[in-house]
């Protein structure tokens, strides 16, 4: 238990608002958006300024108390999952945008600003952020940082790493550390690429300088409709064989496009195996002859119909039905758990076959929608929270899925993070030498292991003891 | 010699003589091993003695970073030169740190594909030296660094364990991204053996249009308005007087590199000239783009005692080729200035060495002042000496000095060749 002089302490800070400890004020925060495990912290503290987070890390340091930042709590991981950390620090009050050097194309965020709030600062100088993931009208930059996450666009523009120019970072002693800056080329080690996706592991970005890029002078808005994945991913493949490089290259299943359409009613066709959403943007002189070529490669592979957006408001609907359709499935069934895997992009029509395989040996619905052109793919497995039995079958499922893309050469997460989700499987992935590697390099940024402690590492030790009857409990 | 000889065999070990000397410092000897395992060996052998080892390639770049505090061995990976899996339908290519990157690109030609990193020297720079060194070439405006490329990696630690980060596939988050630790830390964390990267299509066309400018400044500002106008191309250079040797006349420029389908790059030409028109400025097209992009990637080997590397942001190129331009005229200095005029990097070559000290002396506090830095990015060894080469490396360098002491705690790697005496 944390003690009332702790809390005091704390209040001193952040103000007697900015300290959360009332139990049932503290339940919205026992998980992030993996639901499938829960623990509330004892006490959520929210500071408005890169100083004040300064300062609660002065005062847990003091205490040897271990934290875990948190940001929107969009993450799927479960890396805001408070587990052996009492005190969860959320970055959301931190919502300054800071500097805007639009000649430069360059921005500083606190770590609270919320992701599509970046785009909507710089969309007048014809400018925009471009990592976007799905929850961008609610994730924020700091929690983007921490999982290095990605969105349709990753395929041509990269994920976050590749936008993050500097970071601020508060080290768990308290103390702040600028990394990188505005100016690219600086010397020494790439601190501020090794901050970016270690999920809160080394302390607390508490602001970043972003990269913007132009806005895209013109976008080309492709549905393409299959009767079947395999024809789709034919597509995809094809598609990359030409030498195009899409905006975006997304794919929804049966499942989706009937769940999609049942909420925005935008005339998807419900019979269809496959859509493709497919985006070419750049100069406008070069995408007409590109959306031809790219006709051509679907009528190859038996596409049945291929519609283009004839202006912004048909492709803003066409994207609407992309990035909704997670929340759509909510239609299908009470409750839905999103993976994230990654195979090489050849072998998509591989790990869909071993989904759906996986599906009928569980008895379970799963339903895909997933960044095709990267191989990133995210079953949905629907189930009820209530039915036991399902969810310790959802849970099976989802490993068996993950094992399949480590099999087919792959990874266990291309956007998510591994948090307290994965982590058992990291041995998957790496050997004890690239383990104790990671682990060295945790401890030069937190030796004490108390920022975001027993996540992305497999501890058994820890799991049994400590955290198993709170997360068996919580199932 | 034995002890090198038991591991790799007598006929891959060679005595240090001057040829193999790092910054006049000469290795006692070159070892060359055929495979991971034994270059494993050669690590464990030299971390078990006390021993320094320097990796290298074709040995193209060694002439980048501060003189080694200690050399005792060069470990030549020439012979790990495997193209070990490319898989052009996933756009993904591992190859082994010894290959060239002649070599690789060979390879992916085949499949219509490339890796967008032009280095200088590209001919002679091997995949462990283009990692180890973050080398990069005019592409970076568009298509970013070893680091927005990189995927995977294989290292040997300090203590002789191979070590994997990353993967093979396009996007990945699982575990911290070790690829990053290793990205021009030359070789002080471990030896790259094996790396992997994502590669694209090669556009169909690329063509350049020079634009001719009066003065540096000039072609600084005249560049950063291409960047900020709708024209994106796919590099961009200016180039201060006398460093391009074509081009309408002996004055400054700037050069605009355009590339894609043939629409994109006729559209791209038509705009750039028409905006070097309403500047009132001459322009020329250069249909061989590729080629002219080769050469200004050589810029920094050009024969020079030094080449400075100045970090800015893209805006302040401008003023920065006026600074240069008074430093250089105060000390009666020949000096050459060639931008990467959307990343903010200008290179200055400077021709004789007692030049050097005076210049970083003159030019580094403003460029740090500002947020920015300037890096001795080359230089003989004679323009080493009394220079810091790498300048303040700013508030996380006691990050970098645990990072060290976490990798490598003996030193045993390239003691010394990196920023803060690491």
């Amino acid at each position: 238990m944390l003690s009332p002089a702790l809390l005091t302490r704390l209040r001193a800070v952040v103000g007697a608002d900015g300290v959360i400890d009332r139990p049932e004020a503290l339940l919205v925060y026992e998980c992030d958006g993996y639901t499938l495990e829960r623990a509330a912290p004892e006490a959520v503290v929210l500071p408005r300024s890169p100083a004040q987070v300064s300062a609660v890390l002065r005062v847990l340091h003091d205490e040897g108390i271990a934290f875990v930042p948190r940001g929107a709590g969009t993450g799927l991981s479960g890396g805001a999952l408070p587990v052996a950390a009492p005190v969860m620090i959320g970055t959301s009050r931190m919502q300054a945008i800071e500097a805007i050097d639009a000649a430069n194309r360059r921005i500083v965020v606190q770590a609270g600003v919320v992701n599509q709030w970046v785009t909507n600062a710089v969309r007048a100088d014809g400018l925009c952020y471009a990592p976007d993931p799905s929850s961008q009208p609610a994730c924020t930059i700091g929690g983007n940082v921490a999982e290095n996450s990605g969105g349709p666009h990753t395929l041509k523009y990269g994920v976050t790493t590749n936008h993050v120019l500097g970071v601020e970072l508060a080290l768990p002693t308290g103390e702040l550390v600028t990394l990188g800056g505005a100016v690219e080329d600086r010397p020494g080690y790439d601190l501020t690429g090794l901050v970016v996706g270690a999920e809160g592991t080394f302390g607390i970005v508490t602001r970043a300088t972003l990269r913007l890029v132009r806005a895209p002078e013109a976008y080309r808005t492709l549905l393409a409709v299959f009767e079947s994945v395999a024809a789709a991913s034919e597509a995809v493949s094809g598609i990359i064989a030409a030498g195009i490089v899409p905006g975006a290259l997304e794919m929804m299943d049966t499942l989706i496009i009937q769940a999609v359409e049942a909420a925005f009613r935008i005339g998807l066709p419900t019979d269809a195996g496959a859509v493709l959403l497919i985006e070419l943007d750049g100069p406008a002189a070069g995408l007409d002859p590109q959306v031809e070529r790219v006709s051509a490669v679907c009528r190859t592979t038996g596409v049945r119909e291929i519609r283009v957006a004839r202006d912004d408001a048909e492709r803003a609907a066409l994207w609407k039905c992309r990035k909704r359709a997670f929340g759509a499935v909510g239609r299908l069934a009470p409750n839905y758990c999103t993976q994230d895997g990654v195979v090489p992009r050849t072998r998509v029509p591989d790990i869909l076959r071993t989904i759906a395989g996986v599906a009928e040996r569980h008895r379970l619905r799963i339903a895909n929608v997933f960044h095709a052109g990267d191989g990133n793919i995210h079953p949905i497995l629907l189930y009820d929270e209530r039915d036991r039995d399902e969810v310790s079958r959802v849970l099976a499922a989802g490993r068996e899925i993950l094992e399949a893309c480590v099999a087919l050469g792959g990874s266990l997460t291309g956007e998510h993070g591994i948090g307290v989700e994965k982590m058992g499987q990291m041995p998957l992935l790496f050997g004890p030498d690239d383990l104790a590697a990671m682990t060295r390099l945790r401890a030069v940024f937190d030796p004490d292991g108390r920022a975001n402690p027993h996540k992305i590492f497999p501890d058994a030790k820890t799991c049994v003891e400590t955290r198993a009857p709170r997360r068996q409990a919580a199932m | 010699m034995s002890v090198w000889a038991d591991i790799v065999g007598a006929e891959h070990v060679e005595a240090g003589t001057a040829a193999a000397a790092i910054d006049g410092v000469v290795p006692s000897w070159v070892v060359r091993p055929g495979n991971v395992d034994e270059a494993q060996a050669c690590v464990r052998e030299a971390a078990g003695h006390g021993v320094v080892l320097v990796a290298k390639g074709l040995g193209a770049h060694l002439d980048i970073g501060a003189p080694p505090a200690r050399l005792d061995v060069v470990l030549r990976l020439d012979r790990l030169d495997r193209v070990v899996d490319h898989q052009p339908g996933d756009m993904t290519v591992t190859v082994e740190a010894g290959c060239p990157l002649a070599a690789l690109g060979r390879v992916l030609a085949g499949a219509g594909q490339w890796l967008p990193l032009d280095p200088p020297r590209a001919d002679a720079t091997t995949v462990g030296g283009l990692v180890a060194a973050d080398l990069s070439g005019p592409l970076r405006a568009s298509q970013g660094r070893v680091r927005d490329l990189l995927l995977g990696i294989r290292t040997i630690g300090a203590d002789g364990a191979l070590v994997a980060g990353g993967g093979r596939v396009v996007k990945n988050v699982a575990g911290y991204d070790l690829p990053k630790l290793h990205v021009g830390a030359l070789g002080t964390v471990g030896v790259i053996v094996e790396a992997t990267f994502k590669v694209r299509p090669r556009p169909e066309r690329e063509e350049a249009v020079v634009i001719a400018c009066r003065t540096g400044p000039s072609a600084g500002d005249t560049a950063l308005a291409v960047w900020s106008s709708a024209i994106a191309p796919v590099w961009l250079e200016a180039a201060g007087p006398g460093a391009l040797a074509e081009g309408p006349g002996e004055g400054a420029a700037v050069v605009v590199g355009i590339a894609g389908v043939p629409e994109e790059v006729a559209d791209a030409r038509a705009r750039t000239l028409e905006l070097a028109r309403s500047r009132g400025l001459r322009a020329i097209t250069v249909a061989d783009g590729a080629g002219l992009r080769a050469r200004l990637a050589d810029f920094p080997v050009e024969p020079a005692a030094a080449v400075l590397r100045a970090a800015m942001l893209p805006s302040d190129i401008g003023a920065f080729f006026a600074d240069v331009d008074g430093v250089a005229r105060e000390r009666g200095v020949p000096v050459r200035c060639l931008a990467r005029a959307a990343n903010g990097v200008v290179y200055v070559a400077v021709p004789a060495a007692d030049d050097v000290a005076p210049l970083v002396r003159a030019l580094r506090p403003r460029l740090e002042a500002k947020g920015g830095g300037l890096v001795v990015e080359r230089a003989i060894a004679a323009a080493k000496v009394g220079v810091d080469v790498w300048g303040d490396v700013g508030p996380g360098v006691e990050l970098m000095r645990r990072v060290k002491a976490a990798f490598d705690p003996a030193g045993t790697l390239a003691a010394g060749r990196f920023v803060a005496g690491l």
